[in-house]
């Protein structure tokens, strides 16, 4: 019997989410402002349809929609929406892939024997709408790649269902293939010379081919195209490789202090993430973004796998001197664990005794941090950032919603 | 500077709206009153008495001598107080939405003003202001931004 593959994508979800709580944004022109409130990250079709698209620099979106409102992001509430969603999902299905905060792939089972496929997409996202208040469109097809491609096609607060190799195939004719997750232009670009544009073509290319031009990946995606099922649904985010934590210094930084200070708040949002997965880890890497474009990095690797504060710190600092470039002015900066230790039943170093009093240390602020909040503790060098501690958006980012596949 | 807000004509009393109706508009399907600083006489919504009331926005028109001919006044101004000696009321602003330079963005109830009363007794309405956040100076390029009621942008 063969099995079907849902997938959900919450129409403009950072603006739906809002329009929950602030009805009166309800077919308005609404854009959802970023971390920094230069750009839009999301924006309502109203808006959309003045021109104002994703990335679009907020003094240029005022330009466009004079009559446009903007708030400022909120992930917290975000989160709270999808996964209200995510648990209306799972009422209806064994199996949830919790895929990204507004994207969930999950096992599509007819609600009764009575109800097909179409009907149950139907009625899930009716329900979704009834109970959290958010637009969603769900497509339904024999594999992931053809869910998210068909689900596409019926926004917004569409329900799709595609069952028939002759209907998907008349649907694929019409998209070009950078509408594939995963095939962007450069692999669109080695496609073109073989006459492969849209997804009929790929999906009727020689599979051969596909795996010479595109590798594995591609020709697991051709595989999907042609309704044989690769990547399957997974209720359960695998481990990560690595963890990462950092992202936009807020503006230009050239005081090294300040490079510091941002340093020492993505060590210990870093910290607080590798205890939350119960890792360690052995190398700590920084990666510096300068203003000219270009981008400079720096590694240490450490004798015994470690999640402490002191041990981290020490190690940022020397990552950091090798990232470096004296005068130069940098725009973002990560932090990244990449040799990923499980915390338990590692091997100590013959020289490294084991420091109860440090380890008792880190306990204790962590958990104070979790009784009164994020940061509450933390370290002196980040009182160079007061702006961005005075702030409680800044506590919360898009990579702190867990379990999610994506990013 | 916030140069103008907006409320629905839903949350104004009747009568209210009746009287500006020159300054309603409609944004996405949905009435709402502007008071604009540009609008003569520029007017605010303001909770004063235990009512909303709609009062004159500062002293653009320099029709009273003893206040300052602007609409707002800074915070560290007013905490110093250096308006005492004309007996100022804290008073909110409600509104949806406020702009500044352009920019229009949406707020959880409202700005914080100040009202004074003219020598005749007419109430007078100031906006209180602050020194940007580092997100609403790039958002509306201003350097000084309306106090917000419970709410921090």
């Amino acid at each position: 019997m063969t099995t079907f593959v849902a997938h959900l994508d919450a129409d403009c979800y950072y603006v739906s989410a809002e329009r929950v709580r602030h009805p009166d944004l309800t077919d308005k022109p609404v854009g959802v402002l970023g971390n920094n409130g230069a750009c839009v990250i999301a924006k309502s079709y109203e808006m959309k349809a003045h021109g104002v698209k994703t990335g679009t620099p907020i003094w240029d979106a005022a330009k466009l929609c004079p009559h446009g409102v903007y708030v400022k992001r909120d992930f917290y509430w975000y989160e709270v929406l999808s996964r209200k969603m995510l648990g209306i999902v799972g009422t209806f299905s064994p199996r949830v892939e919790y895929y990204s905060v507004d994207e969930f792939f999950f096992e599509a089972i007819p609600t009764s024997h009575r109800t097909d496929l179409p009907g149950t997409a139907t009625k899930i996202r009716d329900y979704i709408r009834e109970a959290a208040g958010l637009p969603v469109t769900i497509g339904v097809a024999r594999t992931r790649t053809l869910a998210k491609l068909f689900s596409d096609t019926g926004k917004p607060f569409g329900a799709v269902a595609v069952l028939t190799r002759d209907h998907e195939r008349e649907l694929l004719a019409k998209m070009p293939v950078t509408e594939i997750s995963g095939i962007g232009g450069k692999r669109a670009d080695r496609l073109a010379p073989y006459g492969i544009r849209t997804c009929l073509d790929l999906a009727d290319a020689d599979g051969r081919l596909v795996n010479k031009l595109l590798t594995k990946t591609g020709y697991e995606i051709w595989l999907e195209l042609n309704g044989t099922p690769v990547m399957p649904i997974r209720p359960e985010r695998p481990p990560h490789q690595v963890l990462a934590r950092g992202g936009s210094l807020m503006g230009n930084v050239d005081d090294p202090k300040l490079l510091w200070a941002w340093c020492v708040r993505h060590v210990e949002r870093l910290i607080e993430e590798l205890r939350y997965h119960n890792v360690r880890t052995t190398t700590l890497a920084i990666q510096l973004d300068w203003k000219d474009g270009t981008g400079t990095g720096g590694t240490t690797s450490m004798p015994v796998p470690t999640d402490r504060f002191d041990d981290l710190l020490d190690a940022a600092r020397t990552s950091l001197r090798r990232a470096y470039i004296p005068g130069a002015t940098a725009t973002h900066m990560h932090v990244m664990a990449t040799e990923l230790r499980r915390a338990k039943g590692f091997q100590l170093s013959l020289f490294d005794a084991p420091d109860p009093k440090k380890e008792k240390l880190a306990a204790t602020k962590h958990a104070i941090n979790e009784k009164f909040g994020r940061f509450k503790v933390r370290s002196a060098a980040t009182l160079y950032l007061p702006a961005v501690y005075r702030d409680p958006a800044n506590d919360f980012d898009i990579c702190d919603i867990r379990g999610k596949v994506c990013f | 500077m916030c140069t103008a807000v907006a409320l629905p004509t839903s949350e104004l009393p009747d009568i209210v709206v009746e009287q500006l109706i020159d300054r309603v508009h409609t944004r996405g399907g949905e009435r709402e009153v502007r008071f604009d600083w540009r609008s003569v006489p520029a007017l605010l919504p303001v909770w004063w008495n235990g009512r909303l009331q709609v009062v004159k926005w500062g002293n653009r028109d320099r029709s009273e001598r003893k206040l300052p001919p602007t609409g707002w006044t800074w915070r560290e101004t007013v905490e110093k107080g250096k308006w005492s000696a004309i007996e100022p009321e804290p008073v909110e602003v409600p509104a949806a939405y406020v702009m500044t330079n352009g920019v229009w963005f949406r707020v959880k109830q409202g700005v914080r003003g100040l009202l004074v009363r003219t020598r005749t007794g007419e109430p007078v309405v100031y906006l209180i202001c602050e020194p940007s956040t580092r997100y609403y100076r790039v958002m509306t390029r201003a350097t000084w931004m309306p106090v917000l009621i419970d709410e921090v942008i």
